[in-house]
């Protein structure tokens, strides 16, 4: 499909305007734009130069839909981040805009926060007894709508949820990026929804790990206790379980953060043992493995050639089933203290769709402050936002670029 | 790595008014929800206390998280070009 965007002809020169015919003589399903000099005498400073010539190319401009199930806020989690490193600059707010918009842009990419798409805002939510977990509080309509027409090439005036406030704010006009990531609770959980995204990830993260992130989050604040903390994940737990849990089997990579095995009884929450689980059969998705692909392996890489400190590092990979999905598991227990032990790991690993030697251990080097650096939250993060940059340009790639011109009359 | 105080990267007001009405949020939605769930742990009301509470807590996070590691005050487009109101004007202290 071909997708020219013109958004207001202000931004053109002044003696070029734009018509849109009802009928094209293509006989394809695309408006044919057609650019036009005005003879008038108005141009100004002397460009009575050249035509407007203006070019589009069909089927280059589709956006590719990136789907994140998270518990943890919207659009400014770590995970996003690295993502949007990975294509390039950083993401920021809009510019100019709602302050409390949860809207990240990039050259890239936009990123979206579902908790935008709330049908209820916090005193709706409170007088119905609905949590924002609840499918009752969001308006999956609006949603399926939206991300349709932006995947599709076509602007549209979204919603924001101000989460200081809990109002409802005035929409922001959303164009279409090269690539959207919708991230919040809920990304998979509507089936129309679901078929737009071209990849899905959801973010699995157990409940001791949990309860260990919301005590660093949550301990400084005034009017917290561990109690509040753990009253707060429990209070929530059912309505996770039953709507946002479920989600988990029809992501295509699953990332698991679990305590880790290395150290008995930790309860600190710092050691992780994290596992990315990759659905085998994805279209432009192939999943990262160790030394030898749909083979079981088990990997100490600490020995002669490497030294670690306690508690080192383990990695297991091989084949399983997950909700009934053939999967692959590539799993990694324990940290990183120093460059060489990362990039000695990135080494070994193969299908990580890097474009050089030592691409992981750069980007992973580039966000050193960021959580989850030193184990596999950080590295499979790094590695999926490698993943998606080459599913991106294996879908951009594979549309015949058909340059289409329209010049001048 | 040395972690500024929150006016590490807070430039204005607004951010300043934000981060400390998120602060008294926390507190007082603590207190409702336990106040709720006092009268009954599985009730609509007091799971949806608890979930104002985790709302609220997370939003502060992400607050102090732009600013101190991010070290930008998001409120930096919007009083560029709205210098006048109360929520830019830049606060020394």
């Amino acid at each position: 499909m071909a997708v020219c965007s013109a958004y207001t002809t202000q931004s053109l020169n002044s003696t070029c305007s734009i018509s849109t015919p009802a009928k094209t003589h293509l006989g394809f399903h695309q408006k044919e734009v057609v650019f036009y000099r005005r003879s008038s005498k108005r141009g100004g400073s002397g460009s009575s130069s050249g035509p407007c010539v203006i070019t589009c190319s069909a089927g280059d401009s589709q956006t590719v839909v990136i789907g994140l199930a998270a518990d943890s806020g919207c659009g400014k989690s770590t995970f996003m981040r690295r993502l949007t490193s990975v294509f390039g600059g950083a993401a920021e707010p809009p510019k100019g805009g709602n302050p409390d918009s949860n809207t990240l842009i990039s050259d890239m990419t936009t990123v979206i926060c579902l908790d935008d798409y709330h049908s209820l805002d916090r005193t709706g939510r409170k007088e119905k007894g609905v949590t924002a977990l609840d499918p009752r509080a969001n308006d999956f309509d609006l949603m399926y709508e939206q991300v349709k027409a932006i995947k599709s090439g076509v602007a549209v005036d979204k919603p924001i949820y101000n989460h200081v406030t809990g109002l409802l704010d005035p929409p922001e006009l959303i164009k279409p990026p090269k690539i959207l990531v919708i991230e919040g609770l809920h990304p998979m959980f509507d089936e129309r929804v679901r078929d737009l995204l071209d990849f899905s990830i959801y973010l699995d993260i157990s409940n001791e790990v949990k309860f260990a992130w919301k005590i660093q989050r949550d301990m400084a604040e005034r009017g917290h206790s561990l109690e509040s903390i753990k009253a707060s994940i429990e209070a929530r737990k059912p309505d996770f379980d039953a709507y946002i849990d479920p989600q988990k089997k029809y992501a295509d990579a699953v990332i698991e953060v679990l305590p880790t095995q290395l150290i008995p009884d930790d309860n600190e929450g710092k050691v992780l043992r994290v596992r990315l689980i990759m659905k085998e059969g994805v279209k432009h998705f192939s999943p990262v493995y160790l030394f030898d692909e749909g083979s079981t392996i088990s990997w100490i890489p600490c020995g002669r050639k490497l030294t670690c400190s306690y508690p080192g590092i383990k990695f297991h990979y091989g084949p399983d089933t997950y909700f009934g999905n053939e999967v692959s598991i590539l799993e990694m227990d324990g940290q990183f203290d120093r460059l060489d032990e990362l990039i000695y790991v990135e080494s070994h690993l193969s299908n990580i769709s890097t474009k050089f030697y030592g691409e992981v251990t750069q980007q992973m080097l580039k966000h050193a402050d960021f959580p989850g650096s030193n184990n596999g939250t950080g590295l499979f993060q790094t590695i999926v936002g490698l993943k998606i940059r080459d599913l991106y340009e294996q879908i951009t790639s594979s549309k015949t670029a058909a340059p289409l011109e329209a010049t001048k009359a | 790595m040395t972690i500024n105080a929150m006016r590490g990267g807070a430039k204005y007001k607004g951010t300043q008014m934000r981060d400390k009405q998120l602060s008294e949020m926390i507190e007082k939605k603590v207190t409702e929800a336990k106040q709720v769930c006092e009268a009954d742990e599985t009730s609509d009301e007091c799971k949806v206390a608890w979930d104002e509470v985790e709302e609220v807590s997370q939003a502060k996070a992400d607050l102090r998280l732009r600013l101190e590691v991010e070290k930008k005050d998001h409120l930096e487009s919007f009083c560029l070009e709205n210098p006048e109101t109360e929520e830019c004007r830049v606060y020394d202290d």
